[in-house]
């Protein structure tokens, strides 16, 4: 597979704003945001390889910003770290970042696969400011925590948080599927009208969550079938307990708690 | 053409253009999926009484269904879309969302939508809940057991209808037991149905009446009580005869499914009371599909 592979020529004085920096784009000549100013791409980075459905971005930085922003198709690769609004409004195509990502990573994905190994901040596919929705399709995986009001206002597709996830998570959620394989810091799931949380723990959800008891849903089984990511985290268990809420927003979202394997 | 002691008739079976759908039902166990499976293609013989015919096309295993738990296809064949689509919205509502641990899924891509959970979900009564995983959306409908999970809506396809064989046999045992080993071989041909009981109708018919508003009748020329009333098709050796008819999602389906029948019989032979295999048709100015059976068995 053939593609652009970026290394930084120096550390970063300053946010570097990537949107336009995709697979497939002939970067030579291109013009990026570094802190106030324009600078070339090339400035910034030591460009090898030629155009092609993957980009390599080596030794990333938390200063890096928007990167894959807008991605509608091919690969990108981040070995390192990458700064706020990872993959932010992408439509299809898949974003690895082995290190850790800033706030709103995924914020209104609407298609693709991202996958980050590390940490993310704040508002993990949640909606922009002054946005009414969030992330709307496509998967998300975190390997590690995700930090406050992840899944904020969450329109449709899946987001697992393998490790912790901070206050406020699937606060308003609209839609969608978030599992967490850790612990909620609290107030999970308020506003919350539809949608599914999969959680290891009832601790940490908002109060306005009605327990309906064990079930073995059908549900779940399908969602194993459609979703390789979600089965990984149901590993086979089908009966749970659920929680629906927010019983003071319709109440017709739940809490599934499902038994670590 | 005789093929192990067996006239293989110069004659076609007629078909028509249907529509059709396949849906995939699954339960906790197979023995669930297969009554609801059978329950919802009930009284689905022929579209002149039922409305539609259906009938159960294959089992399928856990790996394969939509949820892994046992499965069972269904095909639905209507004249027309309109047709289907109320037909299959009723029949799922009754005997599926009804039949304990029982799930409803769309069994093909394409074509025209026929309603699932797109019509059933109001059952709910606003309880009902979707999920839109993978691009496709889902329903979850309370029932007192738990709950009744269905997609919206299913494919439809333009398929054949009326395909058949006539198995003209040495005595009505020996050609029930013929028709028999035939539906066995018929139906593990992927995309058919055999509407009829058990997959073999013994009354036959054919179009028209002497009697006004009757559109079947007894089909006299193949009556074996009737030879000595009527111009008959029948030798003098043979003394039953049974139809297997045949409904298929493609005329490629119906042919495979014809020539798997004949085959079977041809293979029992003579020596096992089958004498002839013949085939229903209009003359041929009725239904653009011909199964011809001497080129099928070519």
């Amino acid at each position: 597979m053939s593609g652009f592979v970026l290394t930084p020529r120096r550390a970063f004085e300053t946010r570097v704003d990537l949107a336009g920096v995709l697979p497939g784009v002939d970067l030579s000549g291109l013009t990026v945001g570094y802190g106030d100013r324009g600078v070339a791409l090339a400035e910034l980075f030591e460009i090898g390889g030629s155009v092609g459905d993957r980009l390599t971005l080596k030794s990333g930085s938390a200063l890096l910003d928007r990167v894959g922003a807008g991605l509608s198709s091919g690969e990108l690769v981040v070995e390192g770290d990458v700064g706020d609004h990872l993959g932010q409004s992408a439509a299809g195509g898949s974003i690895t970042v082995s290190g850790s990502a800033g706030a709103y990573a995924a914020a209104e994905l609407s298609g693709g696969r991202i996958e980050i190994a590390g940490d993310v901040g704040e508002r993990l596919g949640a909606a922009r400011d002054g946005s009414r929705r969030g992330m709307s399709g496509g998967v998300v995986v975190v390997g590690g925590s995700a930090g406050p009001r992840a899944a904020e206002r969450l329109r449709g597709g899946v987001i697992v948080v393998k490790g912790d996830a901070a206050e406020g998570a699937a606060t308003d959620l609209i839609a969608g599927t978030l599992a967490v394989g850790g612990a909620l810091k609290g107030k999970a799931g308020r506003g919350m009208k539809r949608g599914t949380l999969l959680l290891r723990s009832a601790d940490g959800l908002a109060p306005g969550f009605g327990d309906a008891l064990e079930h073995d849903l059908v549900m779940l089984r399908v969602l194993a079938r459609r979703s390789p990511d979600l089965a990984a985290f149901l590993g086979g268990a089908f009966k749970v307990r659920r929680f629906a809420g927010d019983l003071n927003a319709g109440g017709k979202g739940e809490a599934l708690v499902v038994p670590a394997a | 053409m005789i093929l192990n002691g067996v006239e293989i008739r110069d004659s076609f079976a007629e078909a028509f253009p249907m529509v059709g759908t396949r849906l995939i039902i699954t339960a906790d166990t197979a023995k669930w999926a297969m009554i609801a499976a059978k329950t919802v293609t009930g009284f689905a013989t022929s579209v002149i009484g039922c409305g539609c015919e259906g009938g159960v096309e294959r089992e399928i295993p856990e790996s394969e269904t939509p949820d892994g738990r046992p499965g069972v296809s269904v095909l639905f064949f209507t004249m027309d879309l309109k047709g289907l689509q109320t037909v299959v919205p009723n029949r799922i509502g009754q005997c599926v969302l009804t039949s304990p641990t029982s799930a409803c899924y769309a069994g093909m891509e394409g074509g025209a939508k026929v309603s699932i959970g797109k019509a059933l979900r109001y059952f709910g009564d606003g309880w009902q809940i979707a999920k839109n995983v993978d691009g496709r959306r889902i329903w979850r409908v309370p029932v007192m057991e738990g709950e009744f999970v269905c997609d919206h809506d299913t494919g439809s396809v333009s398929g054949v209808g009326g395909g058949n064989i006539l198995i003209l046999g040495a005595s009505r045992a020996e050609t029930l037991a013929a028709a028999e080993v035939a539906v066995e071989a018929m139906q593990k041909v992927e995309g058919c149905i055999l509407p009829f009981p058990g997959g073999i109708v013994r009354s036959g018919s054919k179009v028209g009446s002497r009697y006004k508003g009757m559109f079947a009748s007894s089909n006299n020329a193949y009556c074996p009580t009737l030879r000595a009333q009527t111009e008959t098709k029948l030798t003098p050796e043979v003394a039953s005869v049974q139809e297997i008819v045949i409904d298929g999602v493609s005329f490629e389906a119906v042919s495979a499914c014809t020539r798997a029948g004949i085959e079977a019989l041809v293979a029992l032979g003579r020596d096992k009371g089958v004498v002839a295999i013949d085939a229903g048709n209009y003359g041929g100015n009725l239904g653009p599909f011909h199964f011809k059976l001497r080129e099928i068995m070519a």
